[in-house]
């Protein structure tokens, strides 16, 4: 069972990088990107700290002053989000082409044994495509959806292209904070 | 020129092995929150893949093995940031949030190596049968 998952983890690494390479090439490397990314890391910080300041002050003056700076980190971040997407579409599309590849080619196959029995409704993904109702046997795309959630985020932390923490917390993209909710 | 970049790299340097030594030694100072909540990431992936190999190779089996982790990889870093560092927890948003950093991806982390390790070097032969 070596050879599989070991196979398994190399492809998660090699798509990993490969994803990232791509959004760099189409998002990451243009100055657009680069320029609303610090604005947003900038003015989410002040926002913090804004709000770490004057958060349970009910003076009327500071809750407006954070409401239009959510409201300009808001407008902000769908921006940044609408340059990700183009970008994200087509990697989603190339992604799907090479994942319906491995599913052909590990059709069937137990790729590992596990090592604790998943949870029901897990099952359907732990045990796609393999015969049998022993639920121990792992199929390819349980593995590789695990080791994509290590492997991808490490990676993108590593090459320092994950979003950073003040920017997250303040709300990412389209599904960001509402403004005003400290009314 | 070429001074003001070479002093520019050695303060780099300077700060690089400072939270390396930093990390290890106790009650230290972190006047950047995020440089200690990215010392805890990377200690929680360590950990993860540690553990992983640990349980792959005892061999740990059920729910007791994913029970012993959730309680051994929290323990471990809430051990770490009260009474290694001292650190006050409100700072950083309370224990809570220092506890959830990076806990999904090291879950992730730890669940690979374990199956990989226990499935490795309890049934390498049953998949050469099939």
């Amino acid at each position: 069972m070596w050879a599989d998952t070991l196979l398994i983890v190399f492809i998660s690494v090699c798509t990993a990088f490969l994803g990232e390479g791509l959004t760099w090439l189409m998002v990451y490397r243009t100055e657009k990107y680069q320029k609303l990314k610090a604005e947003v890391e900038r003015q989410s910080k002040r926002l913090e700290k804004r709000k770490e300041a004057h958060g349970d002050s009910l003076d009327k003056q500071h809750k407006k002053k954070i409401e239009r700076e959510e409201e300009r980190l808001k407008n902000n971040n769908r921006d940044l989000s609408f340059v990700k997407m183009k970008s994200m579409f087509a990697i989603g599309f190339a992604f799907t082409a090479l994942l319906s590849m491995f599913n052909s080619i590990f059709d069937g196959r137990v790729v590992a044994r596990l090592p604790f029995q998943p949870l029901t409704w897990i099952q359907g993904l732990s045990h796609r495509n393999l015969p049998g109702e022993d639920y121990y046997e792992c199929s390819f795309i349980f593995l590789y959806i695990l080791c994509t959630m290590s492997i991808r985020q490490n990676i993108q932390k590593l090459l320092g292209f994950a979003p950073s923490r003040a920017a997250s917390k303040q709300g990412n993209g389209l599904f960001g904070p509402t403004p005003g909710q400290f009314k | 020129m070429s001074t003001k970049t070479n002093t520019l790299e050695r303060s780099n340097e300077k700060q690089l092995t400072s939270i390396w030594t930093r990390a290890y030694t106790a009650n230290s100072e972190w006047p950047d929150k995020d440089e200690f909540l990215d010392v805890i990431y990377w200690a929680r992936q360590a950990i993860g893949i540690i553990l992983g190999i640990c349980w792959g190779l005892i061999p740990l089996k059920g729910f007791i093995g994913l029970f012993l982790f959730v309680i051994v990889n929290a323990g471990i870093i809430y051990f770490y940031f009260t009474n290694f560092q001292n650190i006050d927890e409100e700072e950083y948003g309370g224990v809570w949030e220092l506890c959830k950093e990076g806990f999904m991806t090291s879950f992730a982390g730890f669940l690979v190596t374990w199956i990989i390790i226990y499935s490795g070097l309890h049934y390498g032969s049953e998949n050469n049968i099939l």
